[in-house]
């Protein structure tokens, strides 16, 4: 007996690491900070954090959002920081999104990246958002008193659901740039009179920093060739008929076209399925067959635009050659070191396909 | 030192008890002061030469059959009283009283055992030996409904505190000439009754020959509650798991007799016994098998769940709370937190404070008459409950958590078990307020550990999820299959015919 009990107690001392019990404390003593957005400062960097609309008792009667800045020079240091300037338990455990400002993503997202992957409470978790024109500290304010994280909640559920911009989780991000050495991320501005949050297109990422941004067809290209149907509904004139259509699902097939080991070309078959959402009258025969031409003219071109830049760029973001590379693991695996060089040079052969459905 | 001598020593078990010969006068002696214990002299038909003394405990012997079956014909019987002086006695022991018995004893012992059990003792002048004749009274509660085990579809019937009404009542059930009834004395002074049953050819003949090794072994004052042989026929000790289910309904015995257990009866306990017990019996209610296969297993797996939660969800919620609240969803965080803001507790002192509360509440409920017991319970629960949550003095999601536990815990078939796991849901509970998840993690890995060392009778507690000798397992225990399916019988029970149908 006394020797089970010396084992069982051996085994829980090797169990805790040899470093004592975690400690306690109150929930109820705790500001849980819901949004936090990174942005380049003069003495290093500058944290913005919000609790969002908090509730006091039974009734849930509502209370300001918090609203906590600091600046140090460097994240760690800012979040200490934090702590001082609140009555509470300043908790990160629950930050689920994430802002960087324009300045700070130009100089280096990896950063700030590599401390949320550390941080025992901080996560990989949240979802990522680039302001543009504006800062990130702009933006966690832009809610006043309810906090923005309603907005942002809204943006991220929208986003699921297909009728917004594709949302990214700061594990995701960190993971395309450590992988395929860039990676693309919503981007919010503040527009408006009331200065609200809105999406405008993505970010591009790289190990340096900020790449460039993709707006309006170039940003629903990009959301074709990651596979998802863009929120967009597009108009064709068909002589006196006029038909709406949105994009339902995307498939998109990579093939490597590799002369004696040595990628010459990239061939792209996108196949998107596309709801007919309006018309003055059904459109048959001739002009259904007209109608897909322009659709997938229109599409085409969406994603060229995306190309373009991301070629100029060299940044294969939505993983092209990987996707490719599945097909030729061990040529993958030769090239995939190089292949963000290579992208930039590759030809690129796109054909896209439209099946409508009434 | 003598140790015999001593008042707190052991006390040898003194055979036999009263060490005399037997005759009419040694026995009024060992009932001396006992008003309840009656002579009648009769005369055989008259004969004034030819007497006959009757013995008897007024109250134990049924009055209508003493008079009818025996001072009758031996007061009006002519024969009797012209049998030659040798054959009197052979004639009243084989036919010439009404009596279903008549047994010759020769030892003031059996004839003290007879006439306490309720028979009556025939003595004759100059005879060294005395004819018993059991006229037992039958003054016992009817037949009535299971309290504690209700059906919806089956048998109505409850065993009572007549073990013989009882042992009827399987026999009624189960027809077949191999259930097998011993009997056997156990408590000094009480010299209860207590009769195991099994199935001959089915059940285990080890399991059967160690519950009656044990009834022997016991020398006890007296039998008066269940507790008295769970205690003494398994090591209940060092564990407050119930090592033999009990049940007070006829058809689930059988059903564990089926199975190939032992039951075991005592006089004046209104229960039966199976042994061995293995947990899966305390998840099973007498309905399992009266419901569609698909029902009887859905509940059993809610039972199942409700068990883990029970002795889960209070120590959950300390470590979630106390310890790891990113593992919280956002808003169940955020509706804590508001919630908590101005109750002055910690949440490890509200949780414990409340689980005790809860205890208290129900021993208080318990300890009362019924209509006032429900009164306690309402306003205990609801009044008090939600008096303390509106006075800020704890948290309404505490107040939820220690409510869900405590009603998780009443899906337990077995209040025997159910109350196992209320006292390892406090330990659970505080070991998760000193080390969160990893306290809790301990716990459980403890509370395995507790039960994959019990055993009842042999078999392991764990059984049928671990047979732990190699025994090929019966049927899945989580769920039930559908009856034609079930084929065998338990393993882990060690019958020895495991094969229950075609």
């Amino acid at each position: 007996m006394n020797k089970s009990l010396a084992l069982l107690l051996g085994a829980c001392l090797l169990l805790s690491g040899c470093t004592g019990l975690p400690a306690a404390r109150e929930m109820g003593d705790m500001a849980l900070l819901r949004t936090m957005g990174v942005d380049l400062a003069p003495e290093g960097l500058e944290i913005t954090a919000s609790t969002g609309p908090r509730a006091r008792g039974l009734q849930g009667t509502g209370e300001p959002a918090l609203v906590l800045s600091a600046r140090e020079d460097s994240l760690s240091a800012a979040c200490l920081a934090l702590q001082g300037l609140s009555d509470s338990y300043v908790f990160f455990g629950y930050v689920d999104q994430l802002l960087l400002g324009e300045e700070l993503a130009r100089s280096g997202a990896l950063p700030v990246l590599d401390y949320f992957a550390r941080d025992v409470e901080l996560g990989l978790g949240a979802q990522l958002w680039l302001t543009r024109g504006t800062t990130a500290r702009a933006a966690v304010e832009s809610g006043g008193e309810q906090g923005v994280e309603g907005r942002l909640s809204t943006l991220q559920t929208d986003g699921k659901l297909g009728v917004a911009a594709i949302t990214r989780t700061a594990g995701e991000i960190y993971t395309d740039l450590l992988e395929r050495g860039a990676a693309f991320v919503p981007v919010l501005t503040l527009e408006g009179e009331d200065a609200s949050l809105r999406e405008s297109g993505y970010g591009v990422l790289g190990p340096e920093g900020l790449t460039g941004f993709l707006e309006g067809e170039a940003a629903r290209g990009l959301e074709l060739l990651a596979g998802r149907a863009p929120a967009q509904v597009l108009t064709v004139e068909l002589g006196s008929n006029q038909v709406s259509a949105r994009p339902q699902a995307v498939s998109l097939r990579a093939e490597l076209d590799l002369q004696e080991g040595e990628p010459a070309g990239l061939k792209l078959e996108c196949r998107v399925e596309m709801g007919l959402t309006e018309d003055r009258r059904s459109p048959t025969g001739e002009e259904l067959a007209q109608l897909r031409r322009r659709l997938e003219r229109r599409a085409l071109e969406q994603i060229e635009s995306a190309l373009a830049s991301l070629q100029e760029w060299g940044a294969d973001c939505v993983g092209l050659g990987a996707k490719a590379g599945l097909a030729c693991p061990g040529e993958w695996r030769r090239i995939q070191e190089d292949w963000p060089a290579l992208f930039g040079r590759v030809k690129i052969e796109t054909d896209v396909r439209v099946v409508i459905y009434e | 030192m003598v140790r015999e001598d001593r008042a707190d020593g052991p006390h040898p078990r003194k055979v036999p008890l009263f060490d005399r010969p037997l005759s009419r006068q040694a026995l009024a002696e060992v009932f001396a002061d006992c008003v309840d214990y009656m002579e009648r002299t009769v005369y055989l038909n008259g004969d004034r030469e030819r007497t006959v003394t009757v013995c008897y405990l007024l109250g134990m012997a049924r009055n209508e059959r003493l008079s009818d079956y025996i001072l009758r014909p031996l007061a009006q019987d002519p024969a009797l009283s012209r049998a030659p002086e040798g054959e009197l006695f052979s004639r009243l022991q084989y036919g010439a009283l009404y009596n279903l018995a008549a047994i010759r004893r020769e030892t003031l012992d059996d004839v003290v055992n007879d006439l306490i059990l309720g028979s009556c003792a025939l003595f004759f002048p100059g005879r060294l030996d005395a004819l018993t004749l059991p006229v037992p009274t039958e003054e016992k509660r009817a037949v009535g409904e299971p309290d504690n085990e209700p059906a919806l579809k089956g048998s109505r019937e409850s065993f009572v505190e007549s073990i013989r009404t009882n042992t009827a009542m399987v026999r009624r059930h189960l027809k077949a000439p191999q259930l097998k009834i011993r009997e056997h004395i156990v408590g000094r002074q009480s010299r209860t009754l207590v009769d195991v049953l099994y199935l001959e050819g089915i059940a285990d003949p080890d399991t059967v020959s160690q519950v009656e090794e044990k009834l022997d072994q016991m020398d006890i004052d007296g039998v008066e509650t269940a507790g008295n042989l769970e205690e003494y026929l398994t090591d209940t000790a060092r564990t407050p798991f119930p090592l033999m289910a009990y049940t007070q309904r006829p058809d689930r015995l059988c059903q564990g007799l089926l199975e190939g257990r032992a039951a075991v009866f005592a006089d004046g306990i209104p229960l039966g016994w199976l042994v061995p017990g293995t947990m899966d019996q305390f998840f099973k209610t007498g309905q399992d098998r009266a419901y569609h296969w698909l029902t009887a297993s859905a509940l059993s797996l809610i039972r199942y769940l409700c068990a883990l939660i029970t002795l889960l969800v209070p120590g959950l919620y300390i470590a979630l709370v106390t310890f790891h609240p990113e593992a919280i969803p956002p808003k169940l965080a955020l509706s804590i937190v508001a919630a908590k803001q101005e109750v002055p507790f910690s949440t490890i002192f509200e949780v414990l404070i409340m689980l005790l509360a809860f205890e208290v509440i129900q021993e208080a409920g318990l300890r009362l008459p019924g209509p006032i017991g429900a009164t306690v319970s309402i306003l205990g629960g609801l009044v008090v409950g939600s008096a303390a949550v509106e006075a800020r003095i704890v948290s309404p999601a505490v107040l939820i958590a220690v409510a869900i536990a405590g009603v998780a815990g009443y899906t337990m078939p077995s209040q025997d078990f159910g109350n196992a796991l209320r006292l390892w849901r406090f330990l659970l509970a505080i070991l998760a307020s000193v080390g969160g998840l990893f306290g809790l993690a301990l716990g459980c890995a403890a509370l395995v550990y507790h039960l994959a060392q019990l055993e009842s009778f042999g078999v392991p507690y764990l059984a049928p999820f671990t047979t732990g000798v190699g025994a090929t397992r019966g049927h899945p225990s989580l769920f039930r299959l559908p009856l034609p399916a079930m084929k065998w019988r338990d393993g882990a029970v060690r019958t020895q015919n495991r094969r229950n149908q075609r």
